[in-house]
C-alpha cells in the first residue's frame, strides 16, 4: 500500500477510528486531539514542495527528526498538526515511494513520507530564503556555526554525509564563495550523485544542498559513506540511551551497553507490575477524594530511586522486609513506611516502641511527599492493625 | 525550530535527545500522565485484577505521548481489537509490531548496521525489540530512539504509579484509621 493511499485513507478515517478509540478507552478529548489534524499549517508549500523532492533522504531526515520531538511539547505552537504526523509516521514505513525523481539511496526507505514533511518545512526555507538573499541572512545561524563555515572554505567537499540542517546549507550556499566551490565540488562529488542533482535542481530555487565531509585519511565511495553515515547515527543513538540508563556511561562495548539497558527496561517493566499489583489491591478501597496531594506533588527524590537502587528497594520494601529488615515483629507493611516516616511519633504501645526505635533505612520517601498529616497515636496503632498488602 | 538548532550534528542529536529525556522528566508531563492515570483507574473496574491495572496505567502512558513514538501508538492501537481492520488500512506498518503475527519474526529490518553488526549485538538489539512494544521490526537507530523514548516514559510510570499507590494506601489507611478511633475508644 502505498504512502499516499495510507496517508489518505487515513485522513479520511481518522475521525471515525479516532472516536471509537475514544469511545473504548474513554479518553475522548484527548484522542480528538491527537489524531483529527488541525490542517492549517504549510499553506504555500506547493512550489517548494516539488524542488525539496530533491532533498537527499539525509536532510529530510534531519528535518523529520528535528521536529518530530520538538512537537511534542505543544502542538499548538508547532505548525505540523500531531495527526498528520500520525498519518505519515504511520505510512512511513510502506514499501515502495511514490516518485524519487532522483533515485535516492535505497538505504532510506521511508523517503517519501520524510520527504513530505520536509515539504511542510519548505515553509521555513522560502521564507528564510528572501532573509538570505538580501545578504544579512539569518545571523545568529551564521554565528552558530562559525566553525563550519570558516572551516575549510575552500574545501567543501561533499564526500560524507553529515546530518546539517537544510537553513545551514542555504547560508553557505548564499556565500560569495557558493558558485566556485558547488562546480568544484560538483567534479569532486563523484560518489554522492543524487546529492549533485538535488544540488543542480534546486539551485534555482535557493534551496539547500548537502555538503559532505568526508575526514581525512577516509574512503569517498557512495557505500562507505552510507554506512559511515549510518552507523554514526546508530552510534549517537546509542550515547543517548547510554545516557538515559544509570550506569551505562562506564561500560565499554555495544553488546554490553545493550545489555544493561534490557535490563534496566526489564526492571522498569517488572516494577510497573509490580506496581499495578499493589493499585490493583488498594483499588476497591478507593477514596478519590483526598488524592490532590498526589495530582500536585513533585516527586524528586523518587528519582533516585529508579535503576539498581530502586530495584533493590522495592522487592525489599514488598517481599521480604517485614521479616528481615525488621524482626519478626512487624508484620503488616506499610507500618514501616509510616512508622519511618514520622519517626518522631511515640506511642505507649510495644509495637509503636519498637517502630521507633528501628532505623530509618526503609524510609520511603514517596509517602512523605503527600502531604500526609501525621498520625496520631491512635492512628498509629490502628496502621499496625490493618493488614495491607 | 529548524533554523533554532545548533550548529554540528552532535549536539542537535544532543537536542533531540534533551527532547526525548526531558520531555518525560517535566512535571508537566507528570501531572498530564497523573491525571490520566486516575482517569484511567476510575475506569477499571474494581476487582478487575492487577493485569486491568497495567493495561490502563500502559494505556494511560501511550496517550500521554500523544501517538508520536512507535511503542506508544503500537500500545493504543493494541488495546482495541475490534477496529483492527480499520486500524489496518489507516496504521499502515505500524501493526507490523504486534506480538500476535509471525511468531517466527525475522531479524529486525536493520538496513546494514556494519559497525553493530556482531552477532551479539544484533541478537540484543532484536531482544531490545521484543521488549519495546511495536517495535519488532525497526531498524537499529529507530530501534535505539523508540527504546529510549521508551525508557525515560516507563521511568515517569513507575515514578507516578508508586506516588499513587503509596497515596492511596496512605489515605485508605487514614480512613480506616479513622474507622477505628472510634472504635478504640471504647
Amino acid at each position: 500500500m502505498g504512502p499516499a493511499r495510507s496517508s489518505g485513507v487515513g485522513s479520511g478515517n481518522s475521525g471515525a477510528y479516532a472516536t471509537e478509540i475514544a469511545e473504548s478507552l474513554r479518553f475522548e478529548e484527548e484522542i480528538h486531539s491527537i489524531v483529527h489534524p488541525g490542517l492549517d499549517s504549510p499553506p504555500a508549500a506547493g512550489g517548494s514542495f516539488t524542488a525539496l523532492l530533491g532533498l537527499p533522504a539525509n536532510q529530510a531526515v534531519e528535518l523529520l527528526h528535528e521536529t518530530g520531538p520538538s512537537e511534542a511539547p505543544g502542538s499548538a505552537a508547532a505548525p505540523s498538526p500531531t495527526g498528520e504526523l500520525w498519518r505519515l509516521r504511520l505510512g512511513e514505513h510502506a514499501a515502495g515511494p511514490l516518485h524519487l525523481p532522483l533515485g535516492c539511496s535505497p538505504t532510506f526507505p521511508s523517503n517519501v513520507a520524510l520527504v513530505e514533511r520536509a515539504a511542510r518545512f519548505s515553509v521555513f526555507a522560502a521564507e528564510d530564503s528572501p532573509a538570505l538573499s538580501s545578504g544579512g541572512g539569518p545571523s545568529p545561524r551564521l554565528k552558530a556555526e562559525p566553525p563550519d563555515s570558516d572551516s575549510p572554505p575552500t574545501l567543501l567537499i561533499p564526500a560524507e554525509k553529515t546530518q546539517r540542517l537544510a537553513k545551514r546549507k542555504e547560508c553557505e550556499k548564499s556565500k560569495a564563495k557558493g558558485p566556485a566551490k558547488k562546480s568544484k565540488s560538483a567534479e569532486e562529488n563523484t560518489a554522492a550523485a543524487a546529492k549533485e542533482t538535488a544540488a543542480e535542481n534546486t539551485d534555482g530555487e535557493k534551496l539547500p544542498y548537502v555538503h559532505v565531509r568526508a575526514r581525512r585519511g577516509q574512503a569517498t565511495d557512495s557505500h562507505s559513506l552510507a554506512e559511515r553515515a549510518r552507523r554514526e547515527k546508530i552510534n549517537a543513538r546509542m550515547k543517548l540511551l547510554q545516557e538515559l540508563v544509570p550506569g551505562c556511561s562506564k561500560i565499554t562495548g555495544t553488546a554490553l551497553v545493550l545489555d544493561e539497558i534490557i535490563n534496566h527496561v526489564q526492571s522498569l517493566q517488572r516494577q510497573v507490575e509490580f506496581l499495578s499489583m499493589r493499585l490493583a489491591a488498594v483499588n476497591p478501597r478507593i477514596d478519590f477524594g483526598g488524592l490532590d496531594s498526589f495530582l500536585s506533588a513533585e516527586c524528586g527524590p523518587l528519582a533516585t530511586a529508579n535503576g539498581r537502587g530502586g530495584v533493590a528497594l522495592d522487592p525489599a520494601l514488598w517481599s521480604s522486609h517485614p521479616v528481615t529488615a525488621n524482626g519478626a515483629r512487624w508484620l503488616p507493611q506499610p507500618q514501616i513506611r509510616h512508622v519511618d516516616v514520622w519517626p518522631t511519633q511515640q506511642s505507649s504501645t510495644a509495637w509503636t516502641r519498637d517502630g521507633a526505635a528501628h532505623p530509618h533505612a526503609l524510609l520511603n520517601p514517596g509517602a512523605a511527599l503527600f502531604g500526609y498529616d501525621p498520625a496520631s497515636s491512635v492512628s498509629l496503632n490502628s496502621n499496625q492493625l490493618k493488614t495491607e498488602l | 525550530m529548524i533554523s533554532a538548532s545548533s550548529s554540528s550534528a552532535s549536539s542537535s542529536r544532543k537536542k533531540k535527545m534533551k527532547q526525548a529525556e526531558s520531555k518525560w522528566r517535566t512535571a508537566a508531563q507528570e501531572r498530564i500522565y497523573r491525571r490520566r492515570l486516575l482517569e484511567a483507574l476510575r475506569a477499571t473496574a474494581s476487582g478487575a485484577g492487577p493485569r486491568a491495572v497495567k493495561e490502563a496505567a500502559d494505556s494511560a502512558l501511550a496517550l500521554t505521548a500523544r501517538g508520536q513514538s512507535q511503542w506508544s501508538r503500537a500500545i493504543l492501537l493494541g488495546r482495541c481489537r475490534p477496529r483492527r481492520k480499520l486500524l489496518l488500512k489507516a496504521g499502515g506498518k505500524v501493526r507490523r509490531g504486534r506480538r500476535r503475527p509471525r511468531p517466527a519474526a525475522p531479524v529486525p529490518v536493520a538496513a546494514a548496521a556494519p559497525a553493530p553488526a556482531g552477532k551479539k549485538v544484533r541478537d540484543r538489539l532484536r531482544v531490545l525489540g521484543r521488549l519495546v512494544p511495536g517495535c519488532r521490526q525497526l531498524s537499529a537507530p529507530n530501534l535505539l530512539e523508540e527504546a529510549a523514548d521508551y525508557v525515560a516514559a516507563l521511568e515517569m510510570q513507575v515514578k507516578a504509579m508508586r506516588a499513587l499507590a503509596d497515596a492511596l494506601s496512605a489515605a485508605s489507611l487514614n480512613a480506616a484509621a479513622a474507622g477505628e478511633a472510634e472504635s478504640n475508644v471504647v
